[in-house]
């Protein structure tokens, strides 16, 4: 079968990845936000005896590249392989779109362009003559709504069609710079890229393409004609910045063709009237702190509801089993290490997904672009800008994205301060811990807030940190702060529920297949060695009769085996340095497991306090009388701020190359977390 | 006159841009050219920054780069 190698290019938030998902069922990650594509992803599907292999590239506004992710996409369209450019365009925003598809048309590669979000451009009366813009430039053109899916399957007919006829774009500049293109294309011998291509970005100043043509033998006849044409062009425009000319020429030429090709829609006024409110000038930075508090009031009692369903559902899996298994140790393993452990985690899926809906809400709304807005005057008091707010709100989600948001962000010391304090905000695989400790130490009326506070407080911590970072680490301007606002959109429900799917998918996938195998190493180290204890307490329980006493001698045992078990060596190594903390061996052994990840301090917990009692929901008792409240602050503060998982360090040293930041990164956050603990337990015990 | 000059509501015509690369290319492909049309739809309490209308895109900028756009206040 023949394969189609597509380069889909577009501008930010045009729809790629919803176009991806919608022809070919591929499930990437969609936002209402420019930046949501960071990667090159692949997606493959098959029609009309072809293969079709989609490249979703970063979206980027030129091909002067401004941020690292717009740079991987020139770097691909000029040294990737691929048969066909796609190019989404949407319908809303014609002029500013086009003025980039005539860059990527320079490239002289057979290209197809998408007239995407068609739905809202037509529902205003809009209107796109394909037809008539074929025949002006030589590009076939389709209108589709990823969103509704409406001429997608048109689409890549026209794309196979374009394919075979190896139908090329005919785009042609003014007269001047036409002729100017010619006398430099001229002197251009061998080159991997098409001649003329060439010409126009050595005339438009292209740094990346003088670099790789300086090289050539042929440059030194090249360059005297280079100059004087670039010479002829500024006088003409009267005008010294080439790339502005160029820029100026390609936006005629968007005008003069969408004149012709496209009846104009009437404005849209909506999202001018919601932002009316939601970003006032003095309303709008309360309205988001209030959307932040309702949803984690939200995530917690609203999550908090289906809890004891949970735990008895795993009561009653933990009986059945029970039953069937013979009595030993693998029965013993399995009842009170692997099952409460996956109970412990999967009770707070329903605070995950709340937490995550909430994200993903304001990610397909738009309104995520505006809360960078609201906060950017805030987020530049500490150095950073506001750009660098949306892989800080991922960070609440998850790290590992988030660190990958970072590259929206040009200046690398912006980049690498907001990477240095994304860990602060806590993820959501830190939740299931927070809420085990705040339902066990915290009244109920204000467990919500304390929810709040301990979110919002890692984020004002991590800005902090972020100035310091600035002022001592990284002297130096933030990057300018240019960010486009799109359109409210409402979500679609279903893709939404789908989300929660998958995410719920992956967690129960994670909570069954890694948290067990953790939980039942973490039970084997706590379990053993047991031999001499079992045979010392073996002959006790036969001389005793009565029941209640074997029980206790039974659970004696129980807690003699665990205080000499592997586990607790390690952990009795560290607890020294955790004891100003009031943290035991315990506690630390469940942090230290929380660098695998971060649900596994749960189950831990749940093994080592979880005893025989597999009921998720009486570990919040046990905690409750085990643990001294300030041994619960010192734990919270620990994981507010410590290391996260190794997914997310390997994340970080695979985005950072420089090891001194890989090293300060590992180790800074711990130093960081043991001192804040330190100082909130000591605060603690001066005021009770 | 600056765009940073502008108040809520109105608007005015780009006559330069005064920004120096990269920053001008990127202004420059959100739409910022000379001829165009802007309107300041909000800005932030202290002014620091601004939501701009270009050609029916919204675009959020600072200060510092709204100082860097020449206009001609249309009344
Ligand atoms: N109404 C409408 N909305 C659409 C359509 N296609 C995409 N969208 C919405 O537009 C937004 C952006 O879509 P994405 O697929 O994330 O855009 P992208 O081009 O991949 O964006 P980047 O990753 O930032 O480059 C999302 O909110 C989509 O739901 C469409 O055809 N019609």
């Amino acid at each position: 079968m023949v394969e189609i190698k597509i380069a889909l290019v577009g501008q930010p938030n045009v729809g790629k990845s919803h176009l991806i998902n919608s022809i070919s069922g591929a499930t990437l990650h969609v936002g209402n936000f420019s930046g949501v594509t960071v990667e090159k992803k692949e997606v493959e599907f098959e029609r009309d005896g072809y293969r079709l292999k989609l490249i979703d590239l970063p979206g980027t506004y030129s091909l002067h590249p401004y941020t690292p992710e717009e740079r991987v996409t020139k770097e691909f369209l000029l040294n990737g392989e691929y048969d066909l450019i796609l190019n989404v365009v949407d319908s809303n925003q014609l002029q500013k779109n086009l003025t980039f598809s005539w860059q990527i048309a320079d490239l002289n590669k057979p290209m197809v362009i998408a007239f995407n979000m068609y739905d809202e451009y037509s529902k205003r009366g809009g209107e796109i003559d394909t037809e008539k813009f074929f025949k002006l430039t030589n590009i076939r053109a389709q209108n589709v709504s990823a969103k509704e899916n409406f001429g997608l399957e048109e689409l890549f007919k026209k794309v196979i069609k374009t394919y075979q006829e190896q139908n090329k774009p005919r785009i042609y500049y003014s007269e001047i710079i036409e002729e100017e293109i010619e006398n430099v294309r001229e002197k251009i011998k061998d080159c991997r890229f098409d001649k003329r291509f060439v010409a126009i970005r050595l005339l438009e100043d292209d740094e990346d393409i003088y670099k790789i043509v300086h090289e050539k033998p042929w440059f030194v006849e090249l360059l005297p004609q280079l100059n004087e044409s670039k010479q002829i062009i500024k006088n003409e425009y009267d005008e010294d910045d080439l790339k502005e000319i160029f820029f100026e020429e390609r936006l005629a030429l968007s005008k003069g063709i969408i004149s012709q090709v496209a009846k104009i829609a009437k404005r849209e006024t909506l999202s001018e009237k919601i932002d009316k409110i939601l970003i006032h000038p003095v309303l709008g930075l309360p309205i988001f702190l209030f959307v932040m508090w309702l949803l984690f009031q939200a995530t917690f009692n609203l999550g908090a509801a289906p809890m004891d369903y949970i735990a008895s559902v795993f009561d009653s899996i933990s009986n059945f089993v029970g039953k069937f298994l013979p009595d030993g140790i693998l029965k013993d393993a399995i009842i009170n290490g692997v099952i409460p452990a996956i109970g412990a985690v999967v009770m707070f899926l329903p605070n995950i997904l709340i937490l995550f809906l909430g994200i993903n809400l304001m990610e397909q709304t738009g309104y995520m672009a505006r809360a960078a807005y609201v906060m950017d005057g805030i987020l530049k008091r500490f150095g950073l800008q506001g750009r660098a707010f949306i892989p800080l709100v991922s960070g609440f989600g998850c790290s590992v994205p988030a660190y990958m948001a970072a590259r929206t962000l040009k200046n690398p010391k912006d980049r690498l301060i907001t990477m240095l304090i994304i860990g602060f905000m806590s993820c959501g695989a830190r939740l299931p811990i927070y809420v085990l400790l705040v339902s066990a130490f915290f009244a109920p009326e204000v467990q919500g807030n304390v929810m709040f506070a301990i979110y919002i407080g890692g984020a004002l911590v991590g800005l902090i940190v972020a100035k310091i970072l600035r002022i001592v680490l990284f002297k130096g301007e933030p990057e300018p702060f240019v960010m486009e606002l799109p359109k409210y959109r409402f979500p679609k429900i279903k893709a939404l529920l789908f989300d929660l799917w998958i995410k719920t998918k992956t967690y129960l996938k994670k909570a069954g297949v890694f948290i067990a195998l953790a939980s039942l190493a973490v039970w084997f180290l706590s379990s053993f060695p047991r031999e001499n204890i079992v045979k010392e307490y073996s002959l006790k329980i036969a001389h005793v009769k009565s029941e209640v006493k074997k029980e206790e001698l039974k659970e004696e045992m129980r807690k003699k085996i665990l205080e000499n078990s592997y586990i607790a060596r390690i952990g009795k190594i560290m607890e020294p340095i955790t004891k100003p903390l009031d943290l035991s061996w315990r506690e630390d052994v469940a942090l230290l497991s929380g660098l695998a990840a971060k649900e596994t301090v749960v189950s831990t917990m749940a093994v080592l306090y979880g005893g025989n009692s597999s009921n998720s929901k009486k570990l919040i008792e046990i905690i409750r009388n085990s643990l001294p409240f300030t041994a619960a602050v010192a734990m919270i503060i620990v994981v507010m701020f410590y290391s996260p998982c190794v997914a997310a360090m390997s994340t970080f040293y695979a985005e950072v190359p420089q090891w001194v930041w890989r090293i300060f990164y590992t180790i800074y956050p711990n130093v960081f977390a043991y001192f804040a603990a330190l100082l909130a337990v000591s605060l603690i015990k001066l005021f009770s | 006159m600056r765009l940073n000059k502008l108040n809520i509501g109105e608007s005015g015509i780009i006559t330069k841009i005064h920004a120096k690369e990269p920053l001008k290319s990127k202004l420059l492909s959100m739409g910022f050219a000379r001829g165009e049309r802007v309107k300041v739809l909000k800005h932030t309490l202290a002014k620091n920054t601004f939501d701009i209308d270009i050609n029916g895109v919204n675009v959020a900028l600072r200060d510092e780069e709204a100082r860097e756009i020449e206009v001609m206040k249309e009344s």
